[in-house]
């Protein structure tokens, strides 16, 4: 391994250290990781990309149904095919580090969750989420009825403001009242 | 810091964040008729905005605000660069000044240190790859659990040093050579008599004599002050604990919450990595929402009388028999013990009687059968009633088994603190080997436990009955197990100085313990959900229950109990806390210092002192409480305001709607000018936050 070429430099570790809420361990070893991830003439340069299907072979994200969308609301390609620089990939862990706040978490948790980009939970949207979060099995997954059933249990608890939509302040809203939350939205490396 | 600088960031956020919601992507944005330009200087005004803020914020909190912005990392980057730009505009306008230059240094030296500590603090933090491991493995819920079991390690951890350097290290010092008349036979290690009667280990071993150094240590007083130090140092944490974790999991937590939306929303436990695992939390996903649902549609169905009253005496019933058991191995237990101290007296502690001392065993291993078998008779019994709300189900459960635990404690207690005081010689020595022989017991019952419990029923549901399946690791089990050997551990505390010691194994043995079994034998339990709040039940449970027990107790041993007079610090006096009246009153004599003489005899020791605090503590809560109410009204009223809002927002996107319509009427016969955007995407106004 070449190793002075893959260090990171001292002014921009402590950047990096200033704009996450990572701490410095924590950003040396999301690059080391991140550098496993990219071929070995890629890692002289910080703006290489690594694609989404190689980001979500990381075993911390390689079971979660929601890795493409991680990846997706965390990518800043011109492309939106979720590829993954090591500063979004830096994004990424420090919204599900242990230290960030209530609010990114939820701001990134509603993005995830947004399956059509347009800013809003509607109905679409929650089926998806549903059927992410339940089994592919036949006695798990909901049926039709249940599924109606279920959606509008949740739009007349959490949309206070009826629209038929969930917003971003009516997440955070049903997020804040549940306190598990915080300790689950977590990925560390 | 000023309040209005935080709110003024708060909302500064709020814009921000309105903005990202907004235009999630640009490619929306023809939506809105509005041109490339004008989107761009909306933006810019933002963000310049946004910078003037910033400026103007202390560094740290500064940072912490750009930190905490909802947008991409060059974006923040770009912030933070435009806002160093201006701050350093701003610098070479003023003249560079020796004073805020040192200031600066120094600020930029304690953020470094301050961040230095933290890294250092994340670092010493035992046990952090093993809980990660345990979290990806099987959620949330099991790892607070082992969060649980973590933090009593620490409480003991801590009670172990103090007592060891304030009491136990002057004791060993002041007089190093015991003479033993007993030698090391190994069965000491379980009953704790014999030869470890006469060590530091036990009340007996410490006596009261002040050492004699420059200045004096007195043993009483450090005996006496250590251990009330401690316990108070536990209370403290464990309400500050408690009323932090109370707050967060259940003040928030009002409103409707019947429904699945909290579970849906929040559920998703992205810390889980095993594939097996996150399977399994699918189906139980699943399998929960189905439930959900469908107690749903039952509760809406009205239960007849008949059924009603069915299910009324049900539960009359369950509950004698919970109550008779508990009551049951509650008299078996005192029987037993007076029974025991009659065989056992004649021959006091000195005899070499192997048999005897083995003897002693037969209490601890029987309270600890009765603590193993009686909750799952408890828990059959439970499988039973059928409650319809799987809560109230796994609540009963717990108080049961509280219950039960409370009562055994209660007996031996009482047995130790009425009978024998007045029957045996060194009574505080032979309370502590008592307590030393219930912590050893229980351990080995939660090894044995762990194996016969957890693995052969493994093996049994593997192989021989596959319909019984994996076990469930029981989570409200494992931590009453814990809370009740935390408990034995306060109780011992006055009795056995270095009982922490033992505790500190147990706790660190049986992390590894569970950690795997929990990986080899269990799966994680199937209804989850509510972990934080079912962790302030156990909190309250700890310090309600547990630790005010324990306090009470050896409040009562100091402040009313004839000490022995034979052994211990307290020997000649009439109760311990004599102790501190001797000092007071040698204070007295202290020129100088005869105040802290007037406070104690004239508020410390004055019934009306502590009336009057207690008065104001009540008055207090009261106004709290008023004030709690008003802010729930506050909250109503908001809330309608919120969906009046709604109404009149939807009416104007009617509105709206059908203006456009006549234009595009109109269009049809005019100029082709309106026709490039007619479509109006409807979810956009749902976008806009509500400004709360």
């Amino acid at each position: 391994m070449g190793t002075a070429a893959t260090k990171l430099q001292k002014d921009q570790l402590s950047e990096y250290q200033e704009l996450t809420f990572l701490t410095k361990q924590e950003i040396l070893l999301a690059h080391k990781r991140f550098n496993e991830l990219l071929d070995r003439n890629e890692r002289q340069q910080l703006s290489s990309r690594v694609p989404m299907n190689k980001i979500c072979t990381l075993p911390e994200l390689k079971s979660n149904p929601f890795r493409k969308r991680i990846c997706h609301v965390f990518s800043t390609s011109e492309l939106k095919d979720g590829s993954l620089s090591f500063e979004d990939f830096l994004d990424l862990l420090s919204a599900f580090s242990d230290s960030a706040t209530l609010e990114i978490k939820s701001h990134y948790a509603f993005r995830i969750f947004d399956f059509d980009d347009d800013g809003t939970l509607d109905s679409g949207d929650l089926e998806k989420l549903v059927n992410c979060l339940t089994g592919e099995s036949a006695d798990t997954r909901l049926s039709p009825e249940e599924m109606i059933q279920l959606i509008s249990n949740i739009l007349e608890e959490s949309d206070i403001d009826k629209d038929g939509t969930v917003n971003l302040s009516e997440f955070q809203h049903v997020i804040s009242r549940s306190p598990d939350f915080v300790s689950s939205f977590k990925i560390v490396l | 810091m000023c309040s209005a600088a935080i709110m003024r960031r708060t909302y500064k956020k709020k814009r921000m964040m309105r903005r990202m919601s907004l235009f999630p992507h640009r490619s929306t944005l023809g939506n809105l008729e509005l041109t490339r330009d004008e989107i761009q200087q909306e933006v810019e005004n933002d963000t310049h905005e946004l910078v003037s803020e910033l400026v103007n914020l202390p560094t740290r909190a500064r940072i912490q605000a750009i930190r905490a912005l909802p947008m991409t990392f060059h974006e923040r980057r770009y912030v933070r660069g435009r806002v160093m730009s201006v701050k350093h505009s701003k610098k070479t306008d003023m003249l560079p000044m020796c004073c805020t230059d040192c200031h600066q240094q120094t600020s930029l030296f304690f953020r470094r240190f301050s961040a230095s500590v933290a890294t250092a603090r994340k670092r010493l933090v035992i046990w952090q790859d093993a809980l990660k491991e345990i979290g990806g493995r099987f959620g949330t819920s099991v790892l607070s659990y082992f969060r649980f079991l973590k933090w009593l390690l620490m409480f003991n951890i801590i009670s172990l040093l103090i007592n060891f350097c304030f009491i136990a290290i002057p004791q060993i010092i002041h007089s190093p050579n015991i003479t033993h008349t007993v030698n090391f036979r190994g069965l000491e290690l379980l009953t704790g008599a014999g030869y470890f009667n006469q060590t530091v280990f036990f009340y007996g071993g410490y006596n009261g004599e002040v050492i004699v150094s420059q200045p004096p240590y007195n043993m009483q007083l450090a005996y006496f002050f250590t251990i009330a130090a401690y316990l108070v140092l536990c209370g403290v944490s464990l309400i500050y604990s408690m009323a932090r974790s109370f707050q967060k999991n259940f003040v928030l937590v009002s409103g409707p919450t019947y429904g699945g939306a909290w579970r849906l929303l929040s559920s998703w436990d992205f810390s889980m990595v095993n594939e097996k695992a996150i399977q399994n939390l699918k189906n139980n996903l699943g399998i929960q929402l189905k439930e959900t649902l469908s107690e749903r549609l039952q509760r809406k169905a009205t239960v007849s009388t008949s059924t009603f009253v069915k299910r009324l005496s049900l539960y009359l019933l369950a509950w004698t028999l919970c109550v008779g058991l508990a009551v049951a191995s509650c008299t078996a237990i005192y029987f037993l013990q007076s029974h025991q101290s009659k065989l056992v007296l004649p021959v006091p502690w000195s005899s070499d009687d192997l048999g005897t001392e083995a003897s002693t065993l037969i209490l601890p291993v029987v309270v600890s059968l009765i603590n193993l078998i009686v909750p799952l008779i408890f828990s059959l019994v439970n499988k039973m009633e059928h409650y319809t709300n799987p809560r109230t189900n796994i609540y009963i459960g717990i108080m049961r088994n509280v219950l039960l635990k409370i009562s055994i404690l209660g007996i031996l207690c009482y047995y130790w603190l009425k009978d024998v005081p007045s029957t045996i010689p060194c009574w505080e020595s032979f309370v502590g080997q008592s307590v030393y022989r219930l912590v050893l017991v229980d351990f080995i019952f939660c090894l044995l436990g762990s194996f016969f419990g957890e693995f052969l029923r493994n093996i049994i549901g593997t192989k021989c009955i596959p319909s019984l399946g994996v076990p469930e690791f029981d989570i409200a089990t494992n931590v009453l197990n814990l809370i009740y050997a935390q408990t034995l551990a306060w109780i011992g505390i006055y009795f056995s100085p270095l009982l922490p010691i033992i505790q500190v194994i147990k706790l660190f043995i049986i992390f590894y313990l569970k950690k795997v079994s929990l990986s080899m034998n269990c799966q994680p339990p199937k209804h989850t959900g509510r972990a934080a709040q079912m962790q302030t039940v156990y909190l309250a449970l700890l310090f309600f229950t547990s630790f005010i027990g324990a306090l009470s107790l050896v409040a009562y041993t100091v402040w009313s109990l004839k000490p022995s007079e034979q052994c211990g610090p307290f020997q000649g006096l009439d109760t311990p806390f004599q102790a501190i009246h001797q000092w007071m009153n040698a204070v007295h004599y202290i020129p100088g210092s005869e105040w802290a003489w007037w406070f104690f005899e004239h508020v410390l020791r004055n019934e009306l002192f502590f009336y009057l605090i207690t008065l104001i503590v009540l008055i207090l809560t009261y106004f709290l409480w008023q004030i709690t109410q008003g802010r729930k009204q506050l909250i109503r009223t908001l809330r309608e305001q919120i969906v009046n809002e709604g109404k009149d927002k939807t009416f104007l996107l009617n509105r709206l709607q059908s203006i456009q319509k006549q234009r595009r009427a109109a269009a049809a016969f005019g100029p082709q000018e309106f026709s490039e955007r007619t479509y109006f995407n409807q979810n956009w106004m749902n976008t806009l936050p509500l400004e709360m």
